[in-house]
């Protein structure tokens, strides 16, 4: 009797250890937010800008979400308010990580002067409470969702590079890297080539971490008349103006799930990366 | 001993008994006590700029300056008569350019000293000298001569037949003129650099009104308490506070729970959701009104200069929709920048909205394909309007005729830097009455040399923006009696309908909510609230 004979166990389906419940939930709320941010305007629904029913009219069968105080269907504007509010953030992530990163580097690696200048910036622009630094950008360039991306960058970038910089000196301090600037590296390719690619890792599960802290105070900035100008579909601004009609709680609910369910979308999917980038945390 | 001890035992839970009832009763003593005194809270949304009567200018300025200081004639409760006040008697020459006012001989101030003539002259020239927002009303004052201490002749550059209903405005209230200049005051023609008056205002008053200042937190209280010398009627309630209270739904919260007596900056949907048998809810007319405004001289503004797309724009808005989606429809349409039932609205046509017309007046202007422009507006909530809804609403009308709005929502004082700066093409604002008499408006919104939104509207460098018409009429009706006056100052709305630079969109209608055991509320139009009219049963 062949080995190959012997009856085949059945084999049992596991999924890799850091695939837990609460990452697959994170990537399932992320994908599906992306997905509309990307595809709202293909989709069957309501022009987030036209009166489509009578005004402050509750959930019901034709408008799951209500309607709003111009008779706008709340869930269309919530679904549209994801393209503003995951691109924005996007962005932001985007430039703050770049920026960031590149100085905290050149900071780390360079060291003295340098290194004090950029890391002085940084201790300058952190010892400002987020939002008030934020509020003080935004109303110095004017409202509009660049702007508030704009001042968002500015608040979020010291992070990354504070973050960068310490991976780059943990890193420069490696025998590979003293190898590689023996055998006559340049500072450029040392940097690049050596260093860098090992400090990644931190970083983008800070950016994942991030991504709903960016779609928090985004909100914060449209809710206070800094962000999103009307009548675009914004999560914060449509918050705000819910507000005002604080009985007709259904314009705040579906922003504000929208919200809730971004921002614990990537605070899951953030601690999935970090224990699979990072397993000495887990 | 053992009896003893028990004996002693239960006395000293007797005593401990007694201390504990001892002790509630004493708590609950001075409970009840300030029960009894407890004030009157009114909430609402404080403004003040200043309490300064020169300087003030707000609507919680006109409650506080119309209760602590008394104005020479006071508007009757039909909004619209003039009543004795200071002056118990009045009369004007036969062109109406000079006014004698006889004034009260047992009026006194809060210090017990009496109210003379000196006082008015000084009050009325300190308005005029200071150059605050309020100064205006002064404008047409030639000179004010006490003739003796009971006696005021107030002379003015021209004929004025409103200036009567000016004196109603809680801004021409009268101070003591020599306790404030004890205090830094002053009234000279230097006096908008000389005066340093407005601290001492800030934290004292010294009028002769039915109320004192008590108190002034900025952003948290405002506190009133009875003047002991005010004799002219009865004051029911000693203590009132106005707690500042931003938004209309907070205002309905304190309301319901009983930390309010009276509310009335509640917008209609919040006041749908105010129940119980303690509270009433009463709608009433105002003489608010919110408008968009057109200005042509503005930066970018130049599509507007043709009249025929300032008219489209006119006729693409939904007025119904319009009061509708702001106001849940609790309020009017208003034809012309003067509020309703002032003298010439009469029999005004009411705007309605004719897109077929408007798209016509587009293709004439040979604007058919539309434009983008400007609507910076400020972002806040009036008299029960959010302005975010209402040029939202302006919006999607707009649309309709391709006129596309490019929306940005600034703090109201960034908007009145840019509107008096580089100015707005196209913005909404709101404003209301100081007194009953339609010449202010047409001194503010009327397309004449000088007038506010002439400058905004760039009447300095477009001369097709004035109209002299209007300006011809004003001088007509400021002569006449008051018997013509309506049918001129007809004449002169319709002109001013004519240039649709101001297009008025919607009167709100005010929300009076209190508690059932307050009464005598009622909304005036010079003065907002008058709470010496106030009682409690």
């Amino acid at each position: 009797m062949s080995a190959s004979s012997a009856p085949a166990k059945p084999r049992s389906f596991a999924l890799p250890s850091h695939l837990t419940l609460p990452v697959l939930l994170g990537a399932a709320i992320t994908l599906f937010w992306i997905v509309t941010a990307l595809s709202v305007d293909l989709w069957p629904i309501y022009d987030p800008l036209d009166m489509v029913a009578r005004r402050l009219m509750p959930p019901s069968a034709e408008h799951w979400f209500g309607t709003d105080a111009l008779g706008r269907d709340v869930l269309t504007r919530t679904l549209h308010g994801a393209r503003s509010s995951l691109i924005m953030s996007c962005a932001v992530i985007f430039f703050a990580v770049s920026i960031g990163s590149a100085l905290g580097a050149i900071a780390g690696y360079a060291g003295g002067f340098i290194d004090n200048a950029i890391m002085r910036l940084v201790d300058v622009t952190l010892s400002f409470p987020p939002i008030l630094l934020a509020m003080a950008v935004t109303a110095a360039l004017g409202p509009g969702l660049e702007n508030a991306a704009i001042a968002m960058i500015i608040v979020w970038w010291p992070a990354y590079a504070r973050l960068m910089r310490g991976q780059v000196l943990a890193v420069k301090a490696r025998e590979h890297v003293e190898a590689a600037v023996a055998g006559g590296a340049g500072h450029a390719r040392t940097l690049i080539r050596h260093i860098l690619p090992l400090c990644w890792g931190p970083i983008l599960i800070n950016a994942t971490m991030d991504f709903g802290q960016v779609v928090l105070l985004a909100a914060s900035l449209s809710f206070i008349g800094l962000g999103a100008s009307p009548p675009t579909p914004e999560w914060g601004s449509m918050i705000s103006e819910g507000a005002i009609h604080f009985y007709q709680w259904w314009i705040c609910a579906g922003p504000g799930l929208a919200i809730l369910s971004v921002v614990l979308g990537f605070n899951f999917l953030g601690d999935g990366l970090s224990d699979y980038l990072d397993p000495r945390r887990s | 001993m053992t009896k003893l001890y028990r004996r002693s035992h239960f006395a000293r839970w007797r005593a401990a008994a007694l201390l504990c009832i001892s002790l509630t009763a004493a708590a609950s003593f001075p409970a009840l006590a300030s029960a009894e005194d407890k004030p009157l809270v009114i909430v609402r949304d404080i403004d003040i700029n200043s309490l300064d009567p020169a300087r003030a200018w707000c609507d919680t300025c006109q409650i506080y300056l119309s209760n602590v200081y008394e104005t020479l004639i006071g508007l009757g409760t039909d909004n619209k008569s003039l009543v004795p006040r200071l002056a118990t008697k009045w009369e004007a020459n036969a062109d109406q350019s000079q006014f004698t006012f006889t004034l009260d001989p047992d009026a006194k101030f809060s210090d017990g000293s009496p109210v003379e003539a000196k006082d008015v002259k000084w009050s009325m020239e300190r308005l005029k000298n200071v150059k605050g927002d309020a100064s205006f009303m002064m404008d047409a004052v030639r000179s004010i001569e006490a003739k003796d201490a009971k006696t005021v002749v107030v002379t003015l550059t021209g004929p004025n037949s409103e200036f009567l209903n000016i004196l109603t405005a809680p801004y021409t209230g009268v101070a003591n003129s020599v306790e404030a200049s004890a205090n830094g005051a002053a009234a000279g023609e230097d006096a908008a650099t000389a005066d340093k008056g407005e601290a001492w205002f800030l934290a004292h008053s010294a009028g002769s009104g039915p109320y004192m200042l008590a108190e002034y937190k900025p952003g948290d209280v405002l506190r009133f308490k009875a003047n002991p010398n005010y004799k002219r009627s009865a004051v029911a309630i000693g203590d009132i506070v106005i707690k500042h209270t931003k938004d209309a739904v907070a205002q309905a919260q304190m309301l319901q729970s009983g930390g309010a007596d009276i509310a009335m900056q509640i917008d209609p949907d919040t006041a749908k959701t105010i129940s119980g048998g303690e509270l009433s809810v009463e709608t009433v007319p105002s003489y608010n009104f919110l408008y968009v405004a057109l200005s042509p001289g503005a930066k970018d503004g130049g599509k507007l200069a043709s009249k025929e797309v300032r008219q489209a724009i006119g006729y693409a808005l939904d007025y119904d929709g319009i009061i509708e989606f702001t106001v849940g429809g609790q309020g009017k349409k208003i034809p012309v920048a003067i509020p309703n039932g002032f003298p010439g609205t009469d029999g005004l046509p009411e705007p309605k909205q004719d897109l077929a017309k408007a798209k016509e007046l587009m293709a004439k202007a040979g604007a058919a394909d539309g434009f983008e422009i400007n609507a910076t507006f400020p972002n806040m909530n009036a008299y029960g309007v959010d302005l975010s809804l209402l040029i939202q609403k302006v919006q999607q009308d707009l649309d309709k005729i391709n006129v596309k709005l490019k929306l940005t929502p600034v703090e109201f004082s960034v908007w009145r830097d840019q509107v008096r700066g580089d100015g707005i093409p196209l913005t909404t604002v709101f404003f209301a009455p100081d007194y009953y008499g339609s010449a202010q408006y047409v001194q503010y919104f009327g397309m004449m040399e000088g007038t506010p939104w002439w400058k905004r509207a760039g009447g300095a460098t477009d001369a097709s923006i004035t109209n002299a018409k209007t300006a011809e009429l004003l001088t007509k009706v400021l002569a006449a009696g008051d018997a013509e006056k309506p049918a001129i100052y007809k004449e002169i709305a319709q002109t001013m309908i004519d240039d649709r630079i101001i297009i008025p969109v919607v009167s709100p209608d005010l929300v009076l909510a209190h508690a059932k055991s307050v009464t005598g509320l009622r909304y005036s139009a010079c003065c907002n609230l008058l709470m010496n009219e106030l009682g409690l049963k």
